[in-house]
């Protein structure tokens, strides 16, 4: 799946932008030039040598509170897509497989938590819990988790209907063996697209958020706080939001052009596109006598 | 077969036990409130090693008797013995314990679909195998040596069912109901969707199996490939069968009237069928 | 807007893909086919040694097909898959796929060479003059639309009827074709009909602009045997009747003898026999029509039938 979606360029681009956000968000404090908490004696100054996206209103470093602050909106928004896959992709494969009493609760479920606004729901989760952006997150996963309950069950009940998944029964399969050998491979693809498209509402969320001040304390550097006390300021610096608001699009971006890939690749186009490349290769391993390693593409 | 048939029902001098013994079946598609019959009461007994085909029109309830006989759709009256078990009242669990002994195999008519799009071949042919919990190795010496028997070339096994013509696809899958040495093969439409060619090719597979001593179902709408197969042939019209026998009588001296319209409607090279008039007596006469 | 007759002829040359490129794997065969076009007068089709090839692959897939059709006569093609067969047909309906192309010989409608036509003059031709039946039929129906106004659809566009007049028309058709409630039919849905039905509208609809050449491509292929009966039967009423001519192909030898009065025998593109059925049948001359007729008695019904004595024509 990884070496489809190399091979397209959309694909190669949308993971380059990513492992670049990785990278801030893993090393982004240790790169950060200066303190991103030290105030400054220049408040709102220019792109300099110095400061190379210039100071806020505190004078503080921008280039340094963005650099920092990415871990909090990355790591943000992964938790909020890998809660709610968790909580929603499992339960929508088993729904087809479990039975009827499962199907009904685990629908009226998914239905019960897509009727909750989660921008909502996550502050009034924070006001209850105190200010953590963990918690909001986790909520907001779980409230998200029906997108993907309902991908996992769409692309199951294609394939639970399927000669060959009734062949394996007539074989003696369990259920296991049966998602394992087949479903499995049917329900990646799509979960994989909504995966990614998460990961980019993630950052949304966890932007608005802490651009309303939620989740995250004050000094604390975050792109949705920069880019909300940037924005108080817009007739001072009307270039200043840029920086953060640039970087928000862009990971959303990106997410949205990985999950673009990704759904190219798979499914009937991908096996075709596929299957090309692998025709050719043997009608070229067919002309030229030398045996070439048979590439494990599957 | 490499090895021969399971010890069981083969003891020298008795009739041998028939390896699938359906009696009285009956099956209701439907919500209980508004049930539809499928199958009314229908009794069929396949020998080991006979060739039984059963023909009819689309719903006639052929695939239906094929799926009880199978367990995927239950029962709603009569018993059905596999191989000397009596299935009628089993589970989930009990079915497949029966199922992994690889005991009776299916073959689906859709050689298209019934192949897994993302499996390779020596994949697909390896899992009934690999469920019943043989080794790997074992698994791919057997496969190989099943490939062979439908006369396919072992270049085949890491290829997707994509890159397979029609015909290959439906030998791939007659191989894959094979490979457990089954002693008796349901098959749903073989043939259906394949050309003369590749029609005459799975026939003649078929009729190798039979002499290896392989109980086969063969179930089809077309008349001529049940006749160039089957020992005995078993006429379904509504979910009842109205006529069984051997295959030269069924076909030649048909008696049921369901049965004379089948064959007097089929085109054959020498003779011209039915014309307008006749069939619609003989529709009369089934209608009375 | 396009009528639904050049929807199905559209949507047709998808389907045909598959087996063109299955058929560019088959290595070409040497033995030239004995093509010997049979001289009659006014032919509304005429073949005449048609090539087609796969422009892509730079190969020939048809080579050479001859015959003539006129108003009334039956020709039958038989082959198995990748034969050229359905090839030869969309040639003659002009939809060959992307990247074919006729590549020798010319193939004549009603007259009219059709290596010239225009896009608009084909428009006109296909459905009026020549019209065809494939195996599918469900797929060639809008499931959406009621069945009636389907074949009115083509009654407006084709004959310029009004809605009225299209309507009483389209109801006329489903009783030509022998279904038993015609008004009903006229307001069902294609899901709601059997396939032998769908299969007698989508004749309709076929017949609808009144044709003179109708080719049925495995048309009762898919179908039950006493339903293929009445639909051979319907197409020989309507060739009898109306005068219509037919291509039939089909892979099963015992369809298109039951129908037609000559036969071409194809196989990877050659036409490896051809002439009048009852010759072809009891006097083959190739091993194939030989290994055909084979496959017939040893895997057919012909196994317990006795054939009848054979009359000499």
């Amino acid at each position: 799946m990884v070496r489809r979606v190399l091979s397209l360029a959309t694909g190669r681009i949308a993971l380059a932008v990513l492992t670049v956000i990785a990278v801030l968000a893993l090393f982004g404090p240790l790169l950060a030039p200066q303190n991103p908490l030290a105030t400054g004696d220049h408040p709102l100054a220019a792109a300099s040598g110095a400061h190379w996206l210039g100071t806020d209103y505190l004078g503080r470093d921008v280039l340094s509170r963005l650099l920092d602050g990415s871990r909090v909106s990355v790591l943000g928004s992964l938790e909020v897509a890998f809660t709610a896959l968790a909580i929603g992709a499992v339960p929508g494969i088993l729904s087809v497989h479990l039975g009827r009493v499962f199907e009904w609760v685990t629908l009226r479920l998914a239905d019960t938590l897509v009727a909750l606004p989660f921008l909502l729901f996550a502050v009034a989760v924070i006001a209850l819990l105190g200010n953590g952006l963990s918690q909001a997150m986790l909520v907001t996963g779980a409230l998200v988790s029906p997108l993907f309950y309902r991908v996992a069950r769409a692309a199951t009940l294609a394939v639970a209907r399927s000669p060959y998944v009734e062949a394996a029964i007539v074989s003696g399969a369990s259920i296991g063996w049966v998602v394992r050998r087949h479903v499995w491979a049917k329900v990646l693809p799509p979960i994989a697209v909504a995966l990614a498209q998460t990961v980019g509402v993630g950052f949304v969320i966890v932007s608005s958020l802490t651009f309303l001040g939620i989740g995250v304390q004050p000094p604390a550097p975050t792109w949705g706080g920069l880019l909300a006390s940037d924005l108080g300021y817009l007739s001072h610096q009307p270039w200043a939001p840029l920086a953060p608001a640039l970087l928000i699009m862009v990971t959303v971006w990106a997410c949205n052009l990985l999950a673009d890939a990704i759904r190219d690749v798979s499914g009937e186009a991908g096996r075709a596109l596929v299957n090309t490349r692998k025709a050719r290769a043997n009608r070229r391993r067919e002309a030229d006598p030398a045996p070439a390693p048979a590439g494990g593409v599957r | 077969m490499s090895t021969g048939p399971a010890p069981k029902a083969t003891t020298p001098g008795e009739p041998a036990k028939p390896v699938l013994e359906v009696k009285d079946l009956q099956v209701h598609y439907g919500t209980p409130r508004r049930r539809r019959p499928a199958l009314r009461g229908v009794s069929l007994s396949v020998a080991p090693g006979e060739t039984v085909g059963i023909i009819g029109e689309t719903g006639s309830g052929k695939s239906t008797f094929a799926r009880a006989a199978l367990g995927l759709v239950r029962a709603s009256a009569g018993s059905v013995v596999v191989d000397g078990e009596d299935v009628s009242a089993y589970g989930a669990r009990q079915w497949r314990a029966l199922r992994r002994r690889g005991v009776i195999q299916y073959v689906f008519q859709d050689p298209l679909r019934s192949l897994d799009p993302d499996l390779t071949i020596e994949a697909s042919l390896a899992e009934p195998l690999l469920v019943r919990g043989d080794s790997r190795e074992e698994a791919a010496r057997r496969v190989r040596a099943f490939l062979a028997r439908v006369h396919l070339s072992e270049d085949l096994l890491d290829r997707l069912p994509g890159e397979l013509s029609g015909g290959q696809r439906q030998r791939v899958a007659v191989a894959r109901a094979l490979v457990t040495e089954p002693r008796l093969v349901i098959l749903d439409e073989p043939v259906s969707a394949l050309d003369s060619a590749n029609r005459v090719q799975i026939l003649r597979i078929l009729e190798e199996l039979r002499d290896d001593g392989v109980a086969l179902v063969f179930i089809s709408h077309d008349l001529g490939s049940v006749a160039g197969i089957a020992d005995r042939i078993a006429v379904l019209y509504q979910g009842e069968l109205v006529e069984v026998g051997a295959a030269g009588d069924v076909i030649g001296r048909p008696r049921h009237p369901y049965t004379r319209l089948l064959v007097r409607s089929a085109p054959t090279l020498h003779s011209a069928p039915a014309d307008r008039a006749e069939r619609a007596a003989l529709r009369a006469l089934l209608n009375a | 807007m396009t009528t639904l007759s050049e929807k199905i002829l559209t949507e047709a040359e998808s389907e045909i893909e598959s087996e063109a490129e299955s058929q560019a794997e088959i290595e070409e065969s040497t033995e030239p086919g004995p093509g010997h076009p049979a001289e009659q007068p006014s032919p509304v089709l005429a073949v005449r040694d048609v090539r087609i090839s796969d422009r892509a692959g730079d190969r020939e897939i048809v080579h050479g097909v001859s015959f003539t059709l006129t108003p009334g006569s039956a020709v039958g093609i038989v082959g198995e898959s990748g034969s050229g067969k359905t090839l030869t047909c969309r040639a003659a309906l002009g939809i060959l796929p992307a990247h074919f192309e006729i590549t020798g010989g010319s193939v004549e409608i009603d007259g009219n060479d059709i290596a010239g036509l225009s896009p608009t003059r084909w428009t006109d031709l296909r459905g009026a003059t020549i019209s065809a039946v494939f195996q599918d039929p469900a797929s060639y129906l809008n499931p959406s639309i009621r069945v009636g106004a389907q074949i009115a659809e083509v009654l407006r566009v084709k004959k310029g009827l009004k809605r009225r007049a299209a309507h009483r028309r389209a109801i006329e058709l489903l009783r030509v074709v022998h279904l038993r409630d015609p008004e009903l039919v006229h307001a069902q849905y294609p899901h709601e009909l059997s396939g032998g039905m769908l299969q007698r509208v989508l004749i309709a609809v076929a017949i609808a602009a009144g044709p003179r050449i109708l080719i049925a491509d495995e048309a009762t292929t898919a179908l039950d045997v006493t339903v293929q009966a009445e639909i051979l039967d319907l197409l020989a009423d309507l060739r009898e009747r109306t005068g219509l001519a037919l291509v039939v192909v089909s892979h099963d030898l015992a369809v298109v003898a039951q129908l037609c009065d000559e036969v071409l025998v194809m196989r990877r593109g050659e036409v490896v026999e051809q002439g009048p059925t009852r010759d072809v049948l009891h006097h083959p001359r190739h091993e194939y029509t030989r290994l055909l007729i084979a496959e017939h008695e040893q895997y057919g019904l012909e196994k317990f039938l006795a054939p009848a004595p054979e009359e000499d024509a």
